[in-house]
């Protein structure tokens, strides 16, 4: 198998994307040079967008790639295009999804530009300077026109044949937040954020969302009382609150379970006796029965019962 | 229907009393008479009636085997039924009661298939040897009298064969002759003739008598070792006989019998055909012992009762003067004597109780397992109560022993009853102070005395436990008590701890171990063999006495003598000897620094103190007034304070010499714990908690009142590896808090989280309001997820305690579950939400009550929390913290003292670790759940325990392969068994664990006491694909050393400073998160948390050579096969490995690649 890869007959195209090889330096900790491959191929979603012309799709995307990084590799590798924006297939590692809540709290990061920026409000302070990605993640990667992707795609097919050879991260430098314990140091700091600014966004988060309830509660009011078009009146949630009236029913639920404890007891009448003494019977037999099951199990298992 | 439920419940209690009650003998009897069958239910729940065509009557299979009635005669699981009633029969359902359970029966009945003596090959070959034995010894002709002195010489110029004399050897001028004549009779008897023999036995051992002829002996011949010099002179013209005739065949070899210095016999074996193999190596298939003997009437009884005399001073020639004084009375000799002449006479009643009792043969066979699974026997050193004794015993007791001559055991008992009840027997009844008298004609007639127990023999006038010790006979009662417990224990199968462990393993078995050389604690006063019992007497009593309360029970196990050839009159090497004590210590008092002896008004008492403990004893006046006697112990000196104890009574009461000979182990494996293993190291930080607590609750202000403050972490409950007042940066303790209930809060998950960041705001002004000696400030969690927590509150006092607030908010459980309910939710915010869902239950429901149990437990067992950081310890050394949750270690740990079995639960960290281990090497996960009673009192009910159970083989059907639950854990606390371990072992991991652990239990058990305890927390890394070898600074241990060098780089200065703003910095752990989250598909990782700083790696299977797609989920490098028509993606091994050194800068050393 290794002579298979290292005899290295270049290879081009799986299926229809470009193999890129990118060259990364050895490091003290591991001095071995190696080479990452990135597959690159023009964006095909299932549902096209108007952007989608202009943007390139990269799969198996390093885990430390950051914009800088992405701009970088087409400013200097694939015909100087310019990149306005790149979009990770997972904006943060582990972080799963959000759930929509009523209006959409949902953080997005290089979301539509069309997205309502008031409901952006009480967002809370990032924790980390520097974003690392899955392995094997894909990203987005947005031109400034269409023209630019392409060049981008015919550099990178160019790269490959000709073999040039591409470096990860040549010249992004200082660019971006180190890697490392200081990147862990950062994310320490950004952890325990400032109370005051802490106060502000939760405030301004509470505002907004007493705002959205006020409103809801007015609309929810409203079609309680108004009778529609066809005239009924919708039954909506609402009135009192929550949690108080949960406790409620719990304890009318108690209440009737005391109720029906008092009710007749299930040794009152002779067949209720003789039907729970068949029922005992039964289940003895069915223990034993799944006693001599287990002890074959058992046997099976572990073979002879000797002492050790 | 209700008295004899209370009667029950009284005998119930009786198995764990110290104390006996003879009333419980006393209904034992009368039931047996009357056999009057119980109606009740049982009060456990263990038995039901059913209905009467089945015909069982509950009896009990709790307290005591009780009585079967008399309806059920014939019907009853009777053990002839027993192998015809193999897997597939109904008899064993009705089999409640005369069984513990009838999964226990069913175990028992696999077993004695397994064990019942067989007519093998190795049979054949022994019996063809005992007849051609038996052939010679007819042939051979008798002796003529003659002295002494001339029969030793004469013997061995002519066939080179000693006469095994026991010490005193006769003085040459002793006026009796010596001789041989035709056997009376030759026999075989014991386990063989009995046929319950064990099959497990390593070799076949056969016992055959030789009855000596009465004419041989005289009247007197039992007085001053005639009789043994005479059996002596016997056995050597036997063994002179077979030789001659067998020498190419069998090889001969005296013993001591049983360890008895007054009876040698001859063992026969096997000459190993090949002379290649040398006899020491393969173990002889078979051997049989020849032991001569005498009838029953040789000699009169009386004279050999346990208060006679029979070793008259022969300085003085006081032969004729019987002595007045019984305190020199020699019952060791008079019942060994008395034991040649019953031989026989035990053979038939054995006999007979197998005939009339159908179930003895099995409770023989049982009984003898369950001796020999704790290292007793019927040799001395072994204890003196082995298979002979207890088919004695149950024989007698079949016969007799209760109130009024009525026997205690039943014929109808089943086998697990007459095994039961004996035990019952022997561990409530103390025969020490009170002896067991069976079928004595003139009653009580034996009186306790000099602390040996007694159980005698009515009819044959002989004590069965002549060979038993005071504290042999105490590790049998403590066993027997064990045993009984354990098969009271309703929730526990107690059928592998009772017959198939080894339970004698020193390091298993006690805490302490103190090796001596036998000779040194020897004063010669018992030089002479028929004080064998004696000789370390003094011994015991001294430790006994000096140690007190500190010990539970102490053990002394001399060596073996081993058998010699027949033509050297060296009888054991003696001198070389050693010997062991062994000691289970008292984990309360064990290392007290004060014993306070008598006042110094008694006169007497305080004389004898002063004698005992010598300069050591000084006259203290305490705060009560009280002046004492008083013994004072250092706790600087580096030696625990049992040992020196040990050590002073040691060289006080046996010289200097015996110092240098002796070693005290025990608890070695503890120093490998930072800080040591004592139980009071959390004190600090619990009372820190609680000052905490009273702080929160002083506070006002608080927009609601508070309705819990409780702990949730590990260092809250004594079990975090690191002591955490005596860590370098302190870690915040989670606490989980509860307001009382509010109709205000938002019904939104986010408005939830973002409330609780309100809350804490204003939680952490008023602290810092309140009290100004600590920082509190908000820290950020789960950012991304916003239906999760957000964030919490870390409070650091100034003086090092610090502390982690959550708030609890009831209300996101019905949330959450209510959008569970949801049909229209996406996958992926499903997902969210079942994570929400189990991260609420753990943290703030079963997080807080498991500290609580957790750390109850710990105050009842001082040993846990010592034993559950050892344990963390391990898997951490073996890289597997990441995997396996604290908390199912803790269970691991807590298992192996509320379910001790087959031990008690151990009392100090050595014996607990130890044997956590054991269990961890035997429990089978796939098959067996985890399940624990925190609570130690039975708040675990049978009914719960049965669906724990069901849950986990619900979890096993829905999850055969287990790739969610691999480790099921539940406690009484936390049912569900998944909340540490869903998602979080794979099998590699779990059976990485066992094989460690396996690894270690044979470790522990081939070195026993020469074990390394460091070997046991080392393995090696080239079991991995890679390891990562990180920062060893980031393990934070080395910290002060690297304190003074100057920090070459700017970022390493972070970590020296190191002040409040720092607490909670790990980028060890969250590298390692990190690390799990980007390549979690493709690579297994192992970590050791902060004990090991490396981090090593698998490279996952499904890794391998595939066809290339869109969604690998790890870096891949495109490889074309010739064979092939697709693309195929092979994983990026050398990237990723790059990729992670980058990721990880300085704290990444260096890549070690073990494999590609």
């Amino acid at each position: 198998m290794s002579l298979l890869l290292d005899s290295r007959p270049q290879i081009i195209l799986v299926l229809d994307f470009t193999v890129l090889p990118v060259r990364r330096p050895a490091q003290p900790s591991f001095p071995r040079e190696t080479t990452h491959y990135l597959y690159v191929r023009a964006n095909a979603p299932r549902v096209p967008t108007e952007n989608t012309a202009r943007e390139v799709f990269i799969k198996n995307v390093p885990i430390d790639a950051t914009e800088t990084h992405i701009k970088a590799l087409f400013a200097d590798y694939l015909g100087g295009v310019r990149v306005e924006s790149v979009e990770f297939e997972d904006a943060k590692v582990g972080k799963g999804t959000t759930v929509p809540t009523l209006q959409g709290k949902k953080r997005k990061r290089g979301a539509d530009d069309d997205e309502a920026k008031p409901e952006e409000v009480g967002q809370l302070p990032e924790v980390w300077d520097r974003e690392v990605h899955r392995s094997g993640g894909t990203a987005v990667v947005r031109c400034v026109d269409r023209p630019s992707a392409e060049i981008a795609l015919r550099e990178a097919k160019r790269a490959v044949t000709t073999g040039k050879e591409i470096v990860w991260g040549a010249g992004v430098g200082a660019k971006v937040p180190p890697l490392g314990k200081a990147r862990h140091f950062a994310h320490h700091k950004l952890r325990y954020p400032d109370h005051a600014e802490l106060q502000t966004s939760v405030d301004r988060y509470m505002e907004a969302f007493s705002a959205q309830e006020a409103e809801r509660t007015n609309l929810l009011a409203r079609q309680r009382a108004e009778p529609d078009e066809d005239g009924f009146v919708t039954v909506t949630r609402g009135g009192r609150v929550g949690p108080a009236r949960e406790a409620e029913a719990k304890m009318q639920h108690e209440e009737l379970k005391k109720r029906d404890k008092n009710r007749v007891k299930d040794d009152f009448y002779r067949f209720q006796v003789r039907e729970k003494k068949k029922d005992e019977a039964k289940e003895l037999v069915r223990g034993f029965e799944e006693d001599q099951r287990k002890v074959e199990e058992m046997r099976k298992r572990r073979g002879r019962v000797r002492p050790e | 229907m209700a008295a004899p439920a209370a009667k029950r419940r009284k005998v119930d209690h009786v198995s764990s009393d110290e104390e006996e009650d003879v009333a419980s003998y006393a209904s034992f009897g009368s039931e047996d008479e009357h056999g009057e069958g119980h109606e009740d239910l049982e009060a456990n729940g263990v038995n039901k009636n059913i209905s009467e065509g089945y015909g069982t009557e509950g009896s009990s299979g709790n307290g005591k085997p009780s009585v079967v009635s008399n309806k059920l005669k014939g019907l009853q699981a009777r053990p002839s039924n027993r192998v015809a009633s193999g897997p597939g029969s109904q008899n064993g359902a009705y089999a409640k009661g005369t069984f513990k359970s009838s999964l226990f029966k069913l175990q028992v009945d696999e077993l004695l298939d397994q064990i019942q003596p067989k007519q093998g090959k190795r049979e054949k070959e022994a019996e063809a040897a005992l007849h051609k034995i038996k052939q010679t010894i007819d042939q051979m002709p008798g002796k003529e009298p003659l002295p002494v002195q001339d029969v030793e010489t004469g013997l061995f110029e002519s066939s080179k064969v000693v006469v095994p004399f026991p010490s005193p050897r006769p003085r040459p001028a002793a006026n009796h002759k010596l001789a041989y004549a035709k056997p009376a009779s030759t026999n075989v008897v014991g386990s063989h003739a009995l046929k319950t023999a064990s099959r497990s036995m390593k070799s076949l051992e056969i016992d055959m008598v030789v009855v000596m002829p009465s004419s041989m002996f005289q009247e007197k011949d039992y007085l001053n070792h005639r009789y043994f010099y005479k059996r002596a002179y016997y056995l050597a013209c036997l063994a002179a006989g077979l030789k001659s005739a067998h020498n190419d065949d069998f090889q001969l070899r005296y013993e001591n019998f049983q360890d008895d210095p007054l009876k040698p016999v001859i063992v026969i074996t096997p000459k190993s055909k090949l002379k290649g193999h040398s006899d020491a190596a393969s173990k002889p298939k078979w051997r049989i012992n020849l032991i001569p003997c005498i009838s029953e009437d040789t000699f009169n009884s009386e004279k050999m009762l346990p208060n006679k005399n029979c070793v008259r001073d022969q300085s003085t020639d006081a032969e004729q003067v019987p002595p007045a004084d019984s305190a020199a009375s020699t019952p060791f000799y008079n019942s060994s004597l008395r034991a040649d002449m019953l031989m026989t006479s035990y053979l038939k009643t054995l006999h007979g109780a197998a005939k009339t009792c159908d179930s003895y043969r099995d409770a023989c066979l049982l009984g003898r397992t369950w001796l020999q699974q704790r290292g007793l026997g019927s040799s001395i050193h072994a204890g003196g109560f082995g298979a002979f004794e207890w088919s004695a015993l149950v024989a007698l007791l079949l016969q007799g022993g209760g109130p009024g001559g009525r026997s205690i055991l039943s014929d109808r008992y089943s086998s697990y009853q007459l095994l039961k009840a004996t035990l019952q027997l022997l561990a409530t009844r103390d025969l020490t102070k009170q002896p067991l008298v069976i079928n004595s004609g003139d009653g009580a007639s034996i009186e306790a005395g000099n602390g040996s127990p007694k159980v005698w023999d009515g009819v044959r006038s002989h004590n069965l436990l002549y060979k038993m010790t005071p504290w042999s006979y105490k590790k049998l009662r403590n066993e027997a008590r064990t045993t009984l417990k354990m098969l009271n224990d309703s929730n526990f199968d107690g059928f592998e701890a009772a017959f198939i462990l080894r339970v004698d393993n020193d390091l298993y078995k006690y805490d302490h171990v103190i090796e001596l050389s036998d000779s040194a604690v020897d004063d010669g006063s018992s030089r002479q063999d028929y004080m064998a019992l004696e000789s370390h007497a003094k011994l015991y009593d001294v430790l006994q006495r000096g140690l007190g309360d500190r010990v539970e029970h102490l053990d002394i196990i001399p060596q073996w003598t081993e058998s010699w050839d027949i033509d050297t009159a060296n009888r054991g090497a003696t001198t070389a000897r050693k010997l062991r004590i062994g000691l289970v210590v008292d984990p309360d008092t064990v290392n007290r620094t004060v014993d306070h002896g008598p006042s110094a008004e008694q006169k007497e008492q305080a004389a004898a103190f002063r004698k005992f403990w010598g300069d050591k004893a000084e006259l203290r006046r305490f705060k009560d007034g009280s002046i004492l006697e008083t013994v004072v112990w250092q706790t600087s000196t580096g030696q625990t304070v049992f040992e020196q104890i040990v050590r002073y009574l040691l060289q006080r009461r046996f010289g200097d010499q015996i110092i240098e000979t002796a070693t005290v182990s025990g608890g070695e494996v503890t120093k490998n714990l930072p800080h040591g293993s004592a139980s009071t190291l959390f004190a600090p930080t619990m009372e820190g908690f609680k000052q905490f607590e009273t702080d929160i609750r002083g506070l006002e202000g608080l927009p609601l009142s508070i309705r819990q403050i409780s702990a949730a972490d590990p260092q809250l409950r004594h079990a975090s590896i690191e002591v955490p007042t005596r860590a370098l940066r302190p870690k915040p303790a989670n606490i989980v808090l509860q307001f009382e209930g509010s109709a205000r809060w938002p019904d939104d998950l986010v408005a939830i989280q973002r409330t609780k960041i309100a809350f804490l705001l204003k939680l952490s002004q008023l602290i810092l309001d309140a009290l100004g000696s600590c920082t509190a400030r908000i820290g950020l969690e789960n950012d991304g997820c916003q239906i999760l927590n957000q964030a919490f509150l870390d409070v650091i006092y100034d003086s090092g305690a610090a502390f982690r607030v959550r708030i609890h908010h009831d209300r996101e459980q019905t949330l959450l579950e209510r959008m569970l309910k949801d049909k229209a939710l996406e996958p992926s915010v499903k997902d969210t939400v079942v994570l929400g869902l189990a991260m609420y239950k753990r943290d703030y429901i079963k997080a807080p009550a498991h500290t609580q149990a957790f750390a109850g437990l710990c105050s009842r067992h001082p040993a846990l929390s010592g034993t559950v950081r050892l344990l963390k310890l391990w898997f951490a050394s073996h890289l597997l913290s990441n995997h396996i949750a604290e908390e199912v270690v803790e269970l691991i740990a807590a298992r192996t003292f509320v379910q001790p079995w087959p031990w008690q639960a151990p009392s100090s960290v050595q014996t607990g670790f130890y044997r956590t281990l054991n269990w961890l090497a035997r429990w089978d996960w796939r098959n067996d759940p985890l399940i624990v009673d925190l609570s130690a009192g039975g708040d675990l009910k049978p009914a719960e325990m049965q669906s724990i159970a069901t849950t986990f083989e619900a979890w096993r059907k829905l999850d055969p392969v287990m790739n969610r639950v691999v480790f099921f854990a539940a406690s009484n606390v936390d049912p569900d068994g998944t909340t540490w371990t869903d998602g979080r072992s794979t099998k590699v991991v779990a059976g990485r664990m066992s094989a460690l652990a396996k690894a270690a239990r044979a470790e522990i058990e081939e070195k026993q006491l020469l074990l390394e305890p460091a070997s046991l927390f080392s393995s090696p890394l080239s079991d991995f694909d890679f390891v990562v070898h990180l920062d060893p600074e980031l393990g934070g241990k080395k910290r002060k050393a690297a304190k003074k060098e100057v920090p070459a780089f700017k970022n390493l200065e972070i970590d020296m400073v190191d002040d409040e703003s720092n607490v909670g910095f790990d980028p060890l752990l969250d590298f390692t998160t990190e690390l799990e989250q980007l390549y979690g598909s493709a690579v297994l990782f192992f970590s050791g948390g902060h004990e090991r700083t490396v981090i090593a790696g698998l490279w996952n299977p499904q890794t391998a050579l595939r066809p290339w797609t869109l969604n690998l989920s790890y870096s891949t490098t495109p490889v074309k096969l010739a064979d092939k028509e697709k693309m195929q993606a092979k994983v990026n091994r050398d990237a990723i490995l790059a990729e992670i050194a980058r990721l990880g800068g300085e704290i990444v050393r260096r890549i070690e690649v073990n494999r590609h």
